[in-house]
């Protein structure tokens, strides 16, 4: 992780913008600089004597000439700008309705994001893997309201609009972690729907692929095996899907590989067997206003539960 | 509180009755009162505004507080920004140009004093409106911005959302109203000489800060209107899951939001081109550069609403469109820093409070406009919108800008309205605990923004840095707490026992000084006769007169007819709230296949019979009028009564059309057609009912033989208004009836 | 973009523009007459710009190729030509010093006087600049008018005519032809909501707006180039929207702080030349 997310970007198209930023920051500065520095003299040159100043109209001139410099700091702005936004469209040619045309698909959720790779039958939650060195596209959409797609050392933000499809690059340049947040108040829980991408080396990413992929097996230990009873029973496979089970609604996260995340409930909490638990116990407590209903399991049931889920890996 | 202590002292004469005083504050129509009951009333919502502040700075001083709930948190953002702009901002801007613009154009009140009081009264009832929600057992909590889905039913189904709404309905049309009076004065009401050419910067800001909101306001009403059906009728403009569009309400609400910026800000540049030349005792430079930049920044701030949109995916070209439009607008405003700073440079410049308050206005304002124009450039936006950078960016303008330019202009006007001075030592330590807040709080939230953090999230992860700096941040935010303390202490203080000022102590060039501190109930003994744009500089400094050393355009004697301007005023406003629901019709029914659903709904040779009944009425409206001007009254009521038969006639066309659609199961909540349908008749119908009110009443008045009818321009005033009701009609017609644009 | 330039297919050399030019300059040295060198210098950079949006590519890609060449063609001559003609005429021209033509009495007198007459209306002026605007923009229309010659000298003589009637109270050579500022103001700021409208129409409605762009019979080699380049035909249809709304607006915003600085003087003096000065502010 990183304390200054946009100054050390880990991509071609953030280190573009870095580097845009970071220009204007300097063009800023210098203007800054001569504006306050006019007014300080003016300040202290003209401090208020006996006598009338002259009166000084203005000049059209004057005007005029003044008007040269931010006329060409501003065109000047624009071109970079201009030149810089063309490389970032990412949304692809006119394409047959049903196509897949992109590489990563992340629909939001109040207040957790969905992750499809497309054409691997993968789907995942609050985490993003990716091969290093690879440009993406990413198709960004909604559930429900409008969420933002933010990545500051991978890519430009991008709102997740139901009824949309907006169109991004992600890319990294090295093995790693990298936070993401929504960036749209998008309700009660704006503040917790955080994401981790993690960058792999292509061959860890291969491997990562294989291991997704595999449907968990059925568990063998006893308590496992109740805790899948209990999975099916409850309502919790009315909204989550486990691969394997039958439970497949997408209301809520997909939980098949939930044991090998790092995070829990969209960055509220490590994942660990305890937390895991506590969550369960009462997601409110956690994360107030949540969609996850309190089921007021009992102690066999968490302990259950817990075994199963810490089985999908 | 201050709300009735100001006006006591600063008015009425002693011994009065308390009741008698306070009715006569309730129903005044003298615009410097209602000047200062806006001003008092901002002050107020002021401190409900700075407290939820305080309590999203406390919520935040540590990582995982829990000092608000999740929900309370945002009920706190969404009012803090909602109060601030609709509550604060606009009102004491407003409260300022109710007080001043007549006093310096030398006229005795606002073209209408009554409709003044009328808008004014708008303000706490939509206040109270809005601050009820809390009663409902939640305030709003969807940001003041309110952005669909989230403001819909489905995600949120408080009725805190629906008083946003009315709430905001209610003071928009106020707004609209306060600004049709503020055009007109400055149109209508100038004294002898003064041409507009010569009008003190601050009444040219405040003109164009009135156009803006004729303009801007109704995008927002159409809209608050729009979701308002969506909410309590059902429809679905705003909600993707039934075809609606989340997309649109940003557009809507950003046409009026980007104006809504000019509309708080040029008001203030007004206020400090009046302090700064009276306190460098150099006119100002560059007149016609700083009023002429400002009527461009009007222009422009229509085209750029979407730079608030950079991260929705509108397109790169839509994107860069935008951008362009934003580095350009930037160009007027950077002229106007020059020119006041060239106003300074080579005068005889006093550091009073107020001074130095306009000072701090252009070292912080220069900030937030440069951070604004690294928003222009498109792909850095990509990277910091909607983190605390855009926070940190728009308080520097907001604070640095109008909040600034309000206190001086406070320091500057005060003796003005009270009489009194304010106390030069507690204004400056006023000055610095505001100086330093700003920069504390919104400095430490330019940099979280680099660090990553979203805005209105209401706790954080342990980052590192985060809690230091948010925590330099409170501080800030208790210190602007602090120096507002000083300011109502100031003023509590000064208002009793306050310096005396005199009627022009800080020797100031416009009309405002040349009548007594405070003015008299009409303001001037004798109206003046103006030669230049500083008439009491020329008084005071006839050897170096303006009117001689730099001659300004005379004045024509041209002043519009009152009535029928504010008409035009408002049909100019109705025009684009019927576009901008039109817009919305062309929107949702743009069928690519060609299928013009209205077709099969809806019967066009009988709804085309009853147009030809309210074209009609336009017609012998037409007639009327003429018949009025050449003197036949009798044949003008026959006219003007066959024009409300055929309105008449018309509505009850319309009441056909609807009770058939409605009888065969057609209603507002089924599709996106009939919700178009129903709300763009519907209001175009309540319009035309309206009309046929105003010309009831004309023709009873004229009946009666009432003098202003008959030898007024009212007839021609309404008639406008009942000419543009047909022409949107026309439109209507075209567009829904007949299916062009489809 | 040098391919483009050097490609002779894509410069019309032969186009009937000349004649045009050909028949103004002499119409002007007989009505008018060469008066200074600044009006000489806006006659040369109206007739310039007249014979580039023909001569030139820009032409030629008009010509049923691209929808946004089309579009930069369509502002050239209903905006930029007729501004410089306008400009072009002086403040006393050759007829009425009286020693070439008098056209006082007669059918041309009623003529002009009508003519006179009909230029002067700002309200036709505006109805003219934008209708034609709008007009041309019909789907059917546009098409009709890429395809048929006819129709498209009907449509450019329509440009400048309306274009010319347009700028006209704003910058007429006689100072009492000319709207006073503020209806000038509200003339070119409802002229540039107008162009935005339709900008923004063309730019994200989903209809084809010129079916004759998007699938030309016949292909230019620069098109394939342009077309493999991302010039899509929506790309096409967008990029001339947002021609409609950006430059017309900025050359409105233009001439409107050119009637602020004219507004602003005091009348006399800068009655020498207004349209001088305002002009310089228009083309800043």
């Amino acid at each position: 992780m990183s304390n200054f997310p946009v100054f050390e970007p880990a991509s071609p198209q953030a280190e573009a913008i870095r580097d845009l930023f970071v220009q204007v920051l300097w063009i800023s500065g210098g203007i800054f600089a001569i504006v306050a520095g006019l007014i300080c003299v003016a300040l202290w040159k003209f401090r208020a004597a006996g006598d009338l100043p002259e009166q000084d109209f203005g000049s059209h001139r004057k005007e005029i000439a003044w008007i040269v410099a931010p006329v060409i700091v501003v065109l000047w702005i624009a071109a970079i700008s201009a030149k810089l936004v063309l490389t970032f469209n990412a949304v692809p040619q006119a394409h047959p309705p049903g196509e897949q045309v992109a590489d990563l698909i992340v629909t939001g959720h109040q207040w957790w994001w969905e992750v499809e790779y497309a054409g691997t039958g993968i789907v995942s939650a609050n985490e993003i893997h990716i091969p290093v060195g690879k440009r993406l596209r990413v198709q960004l959409s909604s559930a429900d309201v409008i969420h933002s797609f933010w990545v500051a050392r991978l890519a430009r933000k991008m709102d997740a609009i139901p009824g949309r499809e907006n169109f991004i690059w992600l890319q990294a340049d090295a093995a790693g972690v990298y936070q993401g947040r929504c960036a749209e108040f998008c309700g009660t829980q704006h503040a917790w729907m955080n994401f981790l991408v993690h960058a792999h080396e292509p061959e860890d990413y291969e491997k990562w692929l294989a291991r997704e992929k595999i449907v968990p097996p059925a568990p063998t230990d006893s308590k496992a095996i109740a805790g899948r009873r209990t999975f099916l029973s409850l309502t919790c496979s009315q909204c989550h899907a486990i691969a394997g089970t039958g439970a497949d609604r997408s209301i809520a996260p997909d939980l098949t590989h939930i044991a090998s995340r790092s995070e829990l409930a969209a960055g509220v909490l490590v994942n660990s067997p305890q937390n895991l638990r506590r969550w369960l116990k009462d997601p409110a407590a956690f994360k107030p206003g949540c969609k996850m209903p309190d089921f007021k399991l009992t102690d066999q049931q968490l302990d259950d539960l817990v075994a199963y889920l810490e089985t999908l890996k | 509180m201050s709300e009735s202590d100001l006006p006591s002292s600063a008015e009425s004469a002693p011994g009065k009755a308390a009741l008698g005083n306070l009715l006569d504050w309730i129903s005044t129509v003298d615009h410097k009162k209602i000047g200062i009951l806006y001003i008092c009333t901002a002050v107020f919502f002021l401190g409900l505004g700075g407290l939820e502040a305080l309590l999203i700075r406390v919520q935040l001083l540590f990582p995982n507080n829990d000092f608000l709930s999740a929900d309370l948190f945002n009920q706190m953002f969404t009012m803090h920004g909602t109060t601030m702009v609709f509550l604060v901002g606009m009102p004491v801007l407003v409260g300022f140009q109710n007080y001043f613009v007549p006093l310096m154009i030398g006229a005795r009140d606002v073209a209408f004093p009554r409709l003044n009081a009328m808008s004014y009264w708008l303000l706490p009832f939509g206040g109270i409106l809005l601050y009820f929600s809390f009663m409902t057992g939640q305030a709003p909590d969807a940001g003041w911005f309110s952005y669909a889905p989230l403001s819909t039913k489905p995600y949120n189904l408080m009725p805190g959302q629906d008083y946003w709404i009315i709430g905001l309905i209610c003071l928009g049309i106020g707004s609209v109203a306060a600004s049709i009076n503020i055009f007109v004065t400055v149109l209508q009401c100038r004294a002898p000489g003064m041409s507009l050419q010569r009008v003190p910067l601050f009444v040219w800001m405040s003109l164009m800060t009135a156009i803006l909101t004729i303009l801007a306001l109704p995008a927002l009403n159409s809209a608050l209107a729009m979701l308002l059906i969506d909410r309590l009728l059902g429809a679905a403009f705003f909600e993707p899951a039934r075809g609606g569009s989340a997309v649109l309400w940003q557009h809507y609400f950003w046409v009026f939001g980007h104006p809504e910026v000019y509309i708080l800000i040029l008001p203030a540049f007004g206020m400090i081109s009046e302090v700064i030349p009276v306190f460098s005792r150099k006119p100002i430079y560059g007149y016609a550069f700083v009023a002429g930049s400002s009527a461009v920044i009007v222009l422009l701030s229509y085209g750029v609403w979407a730079h608030h949109m950079f991260a929705v995916g509108l397109g790169m070209g839509a994107d860069m469109f935008f951008a362009v439009g934003t580095l350009l607008i930037a160009l007027p405003t950077g002229l106007k820093i020059f020119n006041w700073t060239a106003t300074m440079w080579g005068g005889a410049i006093r550091l009073t409070t107020a001074m130095m308050f306009a000072v701090a206005f252009l070292l912080e304002f220069v900030i937030g406009g440069l951070t604004g124009v690294m928003f222009a450039a498109v792909p850095i936006d990509w990277q910091l919108t909607d983190t605390y950078f855009v926070v940190g960016h728009f308080h520097y303008v907001l604070i640095g800008g109008t909040v600034f330019g309000l206190f001086s202009a406070t320091y500057y006007w005060f003796p003005k309205m009270t009489g009194r001075m304010l106390s030069e030592r507690l204004g400056k330590w006023q000055l610095w605990l505001w100086v330093f807040g700003l920069n504390a709080t919104f400095l430490s939230q330019h940099v979280l923004g680099v660090m990553g953090m979203p805005r209105r999230v209401y706790t954080y992860a342990d980052n590192p840095g985060w809690m230091a700096l948010n925590a330099f941040a409170g501080a800030g935010a208790v210190a602007m707490a602090g120096g507002t303390l000083v300011m109502l202490l100031n003023i509590w203080v000064s208002v009793r026992k306050g310096e005396e000022a005199g009627d022009n102590p800080w020797e100031g060039f416009t009309l405002e000084w040349a009548t007594s501190s405070p003015p008299p109930a009409e303001n001037f003994a004798v109206i003046p006769e103006v030669a230049s744009r500083r008439p009491v500089w020329d008084l005071d400094h006839p050897e170096v007169a303006d009117a001689e050393r730099e001659p300004t355009p005379a004045d024509t004697g041209w002043r519009p007819d009152k009535l029928v301007t504010s008409a035009w005023a408002f049909v100019a406003s109705e025009a684009v709230f019927f576009l901008l629901l039109l817009v919305a019709y062309v929107v949702f029914n743009t069928d690519v296949a060609g299928e013009i659903v209205s077709a099969a709904m809806l019967d066009v040779p009988r709804t085309a019979f009853f147009s030809v009944a309210l074209l009609g009425s336009s017609f012998t409206l037409w007639r009327a009028e003429r018949l009025l001007n050449s003197g036949h009254h009798a044949k003008f009521r026959l006219w003007l009564g066959l024009t409300i038969v055929l309105g008449g006639f018309f509505i009850c066309g319309q009441a056909v059309e609807y009770y058939g659609l409605i009888s065969s199961d057609v209603t507002i909540d089924d599709n996106l057609f009939t919700a178009t349908f129903f709300t763009v008749t519907g209001f175009h119908g309540l319009h035309v009912i309206i009309g046929l009110l105003a010309l009831a009443i004309v023709l009873v008045l004229a009946l009666r033989n009432d003098r202003n009818v008959l030898g007024g321009t009212t007839l021609k005033a309404i008639g406008l208004y009942w000419h543009f009701v047909d022409v949107v009609w026309v439109a209507v017609f075209c567009i829904i009836y007949l299916g062009f644009l489809q | 973009m040098i391919e483009l330039l050097s490609d002779k297919e894509l410069w019309n050399w032969w186009s009937p523009a000349w004649l045009v030019v050909v028949c103004v300059v002499m119409l002007y040295s007989r009505c008018i007459g060469w008066v200074t060198v600044q009006k000489t210098a806006w006659l040369i950079a109206g007739l310039s710009i007249f014979v580039f949006a023909f001569v030139s590519p820009l032409g030629v890609l008009a010509d049923g190729f691209l929808f946004s060449a089309h579009m930069i063609q369509h502002l050239l001559l209903l905006l930029v030509v007729p501004l410089c003609l306008v400009l072009s005429l002086p403040r006393n021209p050759a007829w009425q010093s009286g020693n070439t033509f008098t056209f006082k009495t007669g059918i041309l007198g009623v003529l002009r006087k009508t003519v006179g007459f009909l230029v002067s209306s700002p309200k036709l002026g505006w109805l003219l600049g934008l209708g034609t605007m709008w007009f041309w923009h019909v789907p059917s229309l546009c098409s009709a008018a890429t395809e048929s010659q006819l129709l498209g000298f009907a449509r450019t003589a329509s440009f400048l005519v309306a274009g010319i009637l347009f700028w006209w109270p704003i910058y007429a050579p006689s100072k009492a032809a000319r709207m006073p500022a503020s209806n000038a103001v509200v003339y070119l700021f409802s002229a540039c909501l107008g162009c935005t409208l339709l900008g923004i129409y063309i730019t994200f409605t989903a209809i084809t707006v010129c079916p004759a762009f998007a699938s030309p019979e016949e292909r230019l080699a620069i098109m394939t180039a342009l077309h493999d380049a991302g010039m899509t035909a929506p790309v096409d249809q967008q990029l001339g929207g947002l021609l409609m709304w950006v430059p017309p607006c900025s050359l409105y915003v233009a001439a409107i702080m050119s009637v602020f600085c004219r507004w602003y003087s005091v009348e006399d003096r800068g009655a020498v030349d207004l349209s001088v000065s305002g002009a310089t502010e228009a083309g800043r």
